[in-house]
Parts: structure tokens; sequence; C-alpha cells
């Protein structure tokens, strides 16, 4: 019996040992295993589970807001959708391709034939189609394609198509800036991407994520274009160059006491959002890239010069008899009519080539290349442009007296549009040469940086500048430009026609006319050049050609500024608000709709803006406790939030800011 | 006489009812304490396990609002560019004329009140809206 129980208890102990052993054993193993993991292998392991845990998202920035003068956006950016491919997970790429292709607009069989062969190189990563159309990315992600997927890509619109898309250009589709102020200011408004790390779990669903750096948008920037001047500015050259059955044209609409251009407008011209179906001519920009001899408008320059030095005055008689003159090696040079003896206002007026070499040769080559240099000639003048072209200006030395009879009369000058639209803004100013200027100010994480005017230098001096106007407004009134004139404003102007030159050869069918000038002249408000290359129609001269363009131009122009006629200005007009609690007008603007509004602020309601200043529309917000957001310029006419809504102290006012006369005041003509 | 028998004979009646345990309170205290340990333990796992789980329902919370966000965001971004693109002078143009057969107005039918100068542009304080 004992023995028994003892070889029972052996027979258990010895199995408990076995099992103790081979469970020790099985711990050493995992043990071991997991030294194994944890330690030998760790760095490789922990890398893996990093790039299947983790992923890191480069959120792209994006490109800083173009806007017109007004705030009105011209340029902008949305996600777009790219499909891309990883060629390794396909395994029938022609199939793929053929179903990929029917989800695309205007995908053919060589676009099928292209994304089937990138499909097949197997490569980690293929693009398939980038910044598609919702509805294609729509498509693409119904058919759940395996190896297929899409991205999203910042892609930039342009809202008004062609408006302005010389000045504002164009992006890549790398987010590259590659025309215009998207080219030119490419590092200010491309901004910098993020960096974001993710968490994924085993679904690779996000689980948390990370900002190591957030993007950061790029700068915005506020044009000086007016969008609706630019619109009138396109139309009207439009339909100047289609009449004229031109190559093509520019015009340009600047102020000329700050020498922000308004508007620039070329012929022919291209959509921005799809400028590769443009050729190089439609995307060339003419105001700033296109040499051409300015003709007679370059006599305002030679007279500019002969006045200011006291070669002559306006009355001084000037022969141009025989209507032609002769230099030794070169044709005569022509006046389109006999004029015989005339003032020096009537060379002008008349415009007549003679007259004006006559007074270019007593000027001489020193004092007028002096001039021609003061106007801004042979030098790129504005630093919103890339690529500008400097013009093509001779030396004194250089001109002999054939050459400076040339210069006086506008030929064998290179000028740009856009320096010939600075140098006649300087007259309309007083002689103040201005650095033409595009872009207003940048607006950097809120804040709004002004690019400040700049003065280059003094041209001529203000009373020269007097009597080059007066001489201008008799060009309009009797001369060259009789096409320009507008009822009610006097205008001073320029006509000219050259002959462009070709191969070495001057044509007799091919012209630039051009025309440029400023409106009011006694107080100008914009100065606009028009330039029309090569009109095959009714005319050819500037007089015929460009100045009617001017004259649409300015009209629409002076309307939408609200500039009133500076000749016999109809009497003043009082308005008032047409309301039935407000039987009298008012007499104090500013006190009523001050005692108007206040109440409504005390009571927690938005006050009414509309018709006040920029000013006192600010005074009455910082009041209240709010903060302005402004966009345009001149009198409130419209507010977000609205008249009578809830007042959020610390919140921000949306002002819109015109020049049109509030319709809630009393006003009269000056 | 066997071994029963002598159990039986010394056997006596013994009545211990009245006599009652005398409590071990260190070991009760031990006892209370252990459990209360283990109670503890378990609640800090479960509390710990709880805050794991609602750490990764915020998580997956977080980012389904930051996704959500950033659609909402992409599509007033979207909105804002339709906006825009019907504003385009063109297109109004285009529907004044041809459409509602709207002319511009003559020089004679449009009377300007007043000739409003430019005014200055904001102070750099002022933050711009856009």
């Amino acid at each position: 019996m004992n023995h028994r129980q003892t070889d029972w208890r052996a027979t258990v102990r010895s199995r408990l040992l076995v099992c103790a052993a081979l469970l020790a054993g099985w711990t050493a193993a995992i043990e071991a295993r997991l030294v194994y993991l944890q330690v030998f292998q760790h760095a490789e392991l922990t890398s893996r589970a990093d790039r299947q845990q983790n992923r890191t998202v480069v959120p792209p920035a994006k490109r800083g807001e173009i806007f017109d003068r007004r705030g009105r956006l011209l340029a902008y950016s949305v996600d777009a959708d790219t499909i891309a491919a990883i060629p390794t997970e396909i395994d029938d790429p022609a199939d793929v391709a053929a179903q990929v292709c029917a989800a695309l607009d205007g995908c053919n069989n060589e676009r099928r034939q292209a994304i089937a062969r990138n499909l097949s190189k197997k490569a980690p990563f293929a693009y398939v189609a980038r910044q598609v159309s919702p509805e294609e990315a729509k498509r693409i992600k119904a058919l759940a394609l395996p190896g297929i997927t899409l991205l999203k890509e910042s892609r930039r619109y342009y809202p008004n198509s062609e408006l302005a898309a010389h000045v504002v250009g164009y992006v890549g589709l790398d987010n590259v800036g590659l025309g215009g102020i998207e080219s030119a200011y490419d590092s200010q408004i491309r901004g910098s991407a993020g960096k974001v790390l993710i968490q994924t779990d085993n679904k690779k669903r996000a689980v948390f994520s990370r900002v190591e750096r957030a993007a950061t948008a790029g700068a915005g920037i506020e044009l000086t274009i007016d969008q609706y001047l630019q619109f009138v500015a396109e139309r009207e050259l439009r339909a100047g160059v289609e009449a004229n059955h031109a190559l093509g044209g520019t015009a340009i609409i600047m102020d000329p006491h700050s020498g922000e251009i308004l508007a620039l407008a070329n012929w022919p011209t291209f959509n921005p959002n799809v400028f590769t179906r443009a050729d190089d001519d439609a995307r060339r920009n003419r105001a700033i890239q296109t040499l051409y001899e300015p003709g007679s408008t370059f006599k305002i320059v030679t007279a500019s010069a002969a006045l200011e030095q006291k070669v002559v005055t306006p009355s001084t008689m000037v022969d141009t008899n025989p209507g032609s003159i002769t230099f030794p090696g070169r044709k005569p040079i022509f006046d389109t009519h006999h004029y015989g003896v005339i003032d020096f206002t009537d060379v002008i007026v008349k415009s007549s080539n003679v007259g004006a070499i006559k007074v270019g040769l007593k000027v001489g080559p020193e004092r007028l290349t002096q001039y021609v240099t003061r106007f801004g000639f042979g030098q790129a003048l504005a630093p919103d442009f890339k690529g500008e072209t400097a013009g093509i200006v001779w030396s004194p030395d250089r001109l002999d007296d054939s050459a400076l009879a040339s210069v006086s009369m506008g030929y064998q000058v290179g000028v740009t549009p856009l320096q010939m639209i600075t140098a006649v803004s300087s007259i309309a100013n007083g002689g103040h040469l201005l650095q033409p200027r595009v872009v207003r100010a940048f607006i950097k994480d809120g804040r709004r940086i002004d690019v400040p005017h700049k003065e280059m230098r003094r041209t001529i001096e203000a009373d020269t500048a007097a009597i080059v106007t007066t001489i201008m407004e008799q060009v309009v009134e009797r001369g060259t430009a009789r096409a320009a004139q507008m009822e009610g404003f006097t205008i001073a102007g320029k006509t000219g026609t050259a002959a462009k030159l070709i191969n070495g050869h001057y044509q007799k069918s091919d012209y630039n006319a051009s025309f440029v000038g400023f409106i009011p002249s006694r107080k100008p408000a914009l100065s606009i050049l028009v330039v029309i290359d090569s009109p095959h129609g009714n005319g050819y001269t500037g007089g015929a050609v460009s100045a009617p363009v001017f004259k649409r131009i300015a009209e629409a122009s002076l309307m939408y500024l609200g500039v009133g006629p500076n000749l016999n200005p109809p009497p003043a007009v009082l308005v008032t608000r047409h309301d039935a609690n407000a039987p009298t007008a008012q007499p104090a603007r500013a006190a009523s709709v001050l005692s108007a509004t206040l109440e409504p602020a005390r009571n927690g309601l938005m006050p009414d803006f509309r018709g006040l200043s920029a000013r006192e529309a600010l005074r009455m917000l910082s009041r209240i406790g709010m903060t302005a957001r402004m966009s345009g310029s001149g009198f409130v006419v419209d507010q977000d939030p609205l008249p009578g809504s809830t007042l959020v102290r610390g919140d921000a006012c949306r002002l819109t800011l015109a020049r049109r006369a509030p319709v809630s005041a009393t006003g009269g003509q000056p | 006489m066997n071994a029963m028998d002598f159990e039986y004979a010394i056997k006596k009646d013994i009545r211990n009812n009245p006599i009652v345990r005398e409590v071990d309170e260190a070991r009760q205290r031990q006892l209370w304490r252990s459990i209360g340990i283990g109670l503890f333990l378990v609640l800090v796992l479960l509390f710990s396990a709880w805050q794991h789980f609602e750490l990764l329902r915020h998580g997956y919370q977080i980012e389904r609002l930051q996704q959500e966000r950033a659609a909402e965001e992409e599509i007033n971004r979207h909105l804002r560019l339709e906006a825009e693109t019907l504003r385009a002078p063109r297109r109004i143009e285009k529907i004044a004329t041809e459409q509602l057969h709207l002319v511009a107005p003559a020089r004679g039918q449009a009377i300007v009140i007043e000739r409003v100068t430019p005014a200055a542009p904001p102070e750099k304080s002022i933050v711009a809206a856009r």
C-alpha cells in the first residue's frame, strides 16, 4: 500500500517537473523572442510600425488671393481633385485605363493609350489626370478601381476669366506663378506648405493628428486695377480692334495723381484658367513688352523740352514750308497738309512733322535726350511687372540731324504704352513723374501693408505743364483728335500715327494708331492711352481709330466714377431718401445721420452706416466696440451685418465703400 | 479496551455555545485593506482603460470634425468662387443687354450729384477683410 502511494506521488512529481520544465522552456522561449523583437529588432520594427501607423501629410499652402482696388476677387484658390495611381497594384492597366478614360471628359484614344502606358510602368506612383473637375472626380470615385486614388491639390481659378489676364497672370499645375503678378510676386503669394503627422488604426483611419508645422497661406494682393474700369477698357478696346480690322491693341487707364493703373487691357487676350490653349501673342502683355514708335504722341516730349528750355513759346511762328524737309541720305519727310507759317501751338495741334523737326533741331540732341530720359523713356518703370521692356532711346552723341529729326516727331525711339501714359500723366499732374503701380497693398496675417506712391523725378515745371496742357486741349478742340470730344468736358490729348517698321522698312499699309490724353484736362481724374496695331478699316490715323475708343472709355469711366462735367455744369441737385417718416430733408447730413444711428446702437442693434464717409463710419464703429473691414473708397454703400441686426461687440463689420453719391444725403454740385 | 472506548471514556460534554470567537481586528483590517487595494487597482485599471478608449473615441471624433470643417471650408471657398464668377461684369452686361434688353444710360440721363474725392486707403492698423 505504502509503495503504491509512493509510486503515485513520484509519478505526479515527475510529471509536474516535466510540465514545469516545459512551462519554463516555453516562458524562456517567449522571453527570448521578446528580447529578440524588442532589443535586436527594435529599430526595424519601430520604423515599420511608424510606417504602418503614422502618415505624414503635407497640406499645401493656399496661394494668396488677388483683389481689385474694391476688394473684388480676381484670383482665388480652391481644392481640386487629382487622379493618381499606384501602378504596382494594378493587374490590367489597359482595362483600368479604358475605365478611367471613359470617366474623363474629352479623353480620346491617344490619351487612353498614354494612361495605359503610365499604368504599365510598375512605378510606386503615377499621375493619371491632374486637377480634374468635381464631376470627373465623382465618376472616378464611383468606379472604385484598385490602385486608383484621388488626391487633393490646390488649383487657381480666375472668376472673371479674361478680365485683367495680363496683369493678374496665371499659375502652372505645380502652383508656381508663370505670368503677371502671379509670377512677379510668386514668393509672397505662394506661402509655405505645412506638415501634419497622422496616427492611423488598422483600417487606415486617422486616430490622432499632430500639426508639426501649420501651412501658411500666401499674402493677398490688392491691385490698383478697378474691375469695372478694366472691363470697360477691354470691351471698348476689343470693339475698336474689331471695327478697324486691326491686329491688336492696348488701352491703359491711369490715375495721374498717384501713378496707379486703374485698367490695363490688351487685345488679343487669353483666359488664364486655360492659359495653355492661348498662343504666345495672346499671352504677351503688349502694354509693357511691345515696343512701338509712338509717332506724333511723342511730340508732347519735344514740345515740353522746347517750352521748358524757352526755345519757343506757344505763339512762336514756325515756317513749315514747303511742307517737307530733307536730310542727306534719306527720303524727304512730309506733312500731311501744307500748313505754311504757323505758330508753335498749331504745330502740335495740326501735328506738323516739319514744324516739330525744326523745333527739335533747335532744342538740340543733348537737351532733347535729357527730356526723353526725364519722361521715363529708355528705362523700365514698373517694378510690379516682370519682363518689362526698357525701350530704345538714342544717346545724344549718336543723334545727328536726321536722327534728331526722327526723334522729334516720335520715330527711331522705341517706347512701351506704359511709358507713354506715364509720361503724359506727369504733364497731367503738373510735372511729377510717378512710378506706375499695379500693386496697391499686401494683406498679410490680416494686416494691410500699403505700397506707397513713389515720385521718380520732376519732368517739367508746373507752368510748362500747364502750357502743354493748353496746347493739348486745342488738339482735341480743333486739331487731329476731334473724335475724342465729349460734351461738358475739356480734354487734353495728342494723336499719333506711326508707320510700322518691319524688316527695316516702314510699311505703307501698317500703322500704329494711338491717342493719349487726360480728362478733365484742368483737374484730371484719368489719363487714358489707346494704341491700335495695324488698323485696316475706315481709317488708320490715331484721330480716326484710337480717339473714338478713348472717348467711349472716358465716357463710361467718368460716369462710373461720378466725375461731373467741368464745362457748364448743371445746377446743384438736392437728393433725399424716399421715406414717408422723414417729411423734409435734413440740411446737416452728418449730424442727422449720426443722431439717427447712435440710438439703435444703444438698443443693441446695428446702426445704419450707409451714406457715411469711411472716417465717420470708423469713428462710430469704434464707439460701439466693433472693428471695421473695408473695401473700396468713398462713402459706405453697403454693410454687413445689416442695420437693425443684433450688435455683437468685438465683432467686425464689413463696409463696402463706393464713390457713388450717398442716396441718403443732400448733395450739390461742387 | 480499544481506542474508541478510550475516547468515549474521556469525552466530556463541553458546552461552548456561549463562547464567542474573538474578532481578529488586525486580520480584518488587513482583509479590508487588501479588498480596498484590489478595488482601487481594478478601478485604476478600469479608469485607465476607460480613459484610453475615450481618448480613442475623441481622437476619431476630432479627426472627423476636422475633416468636416475642412470640407465645409472648401465648400465655402467653392461657393465664394461661384458667387464671384456670377458677379463678373461681362456676364452681368450680357444678361442686362440680351435678356433684359437694358441699355446703358446716355450722358444726359445720368446726373452726377457729387464728385467724391477718393478716400485715403485704410490705416495699417485696420484689419483687412478678406
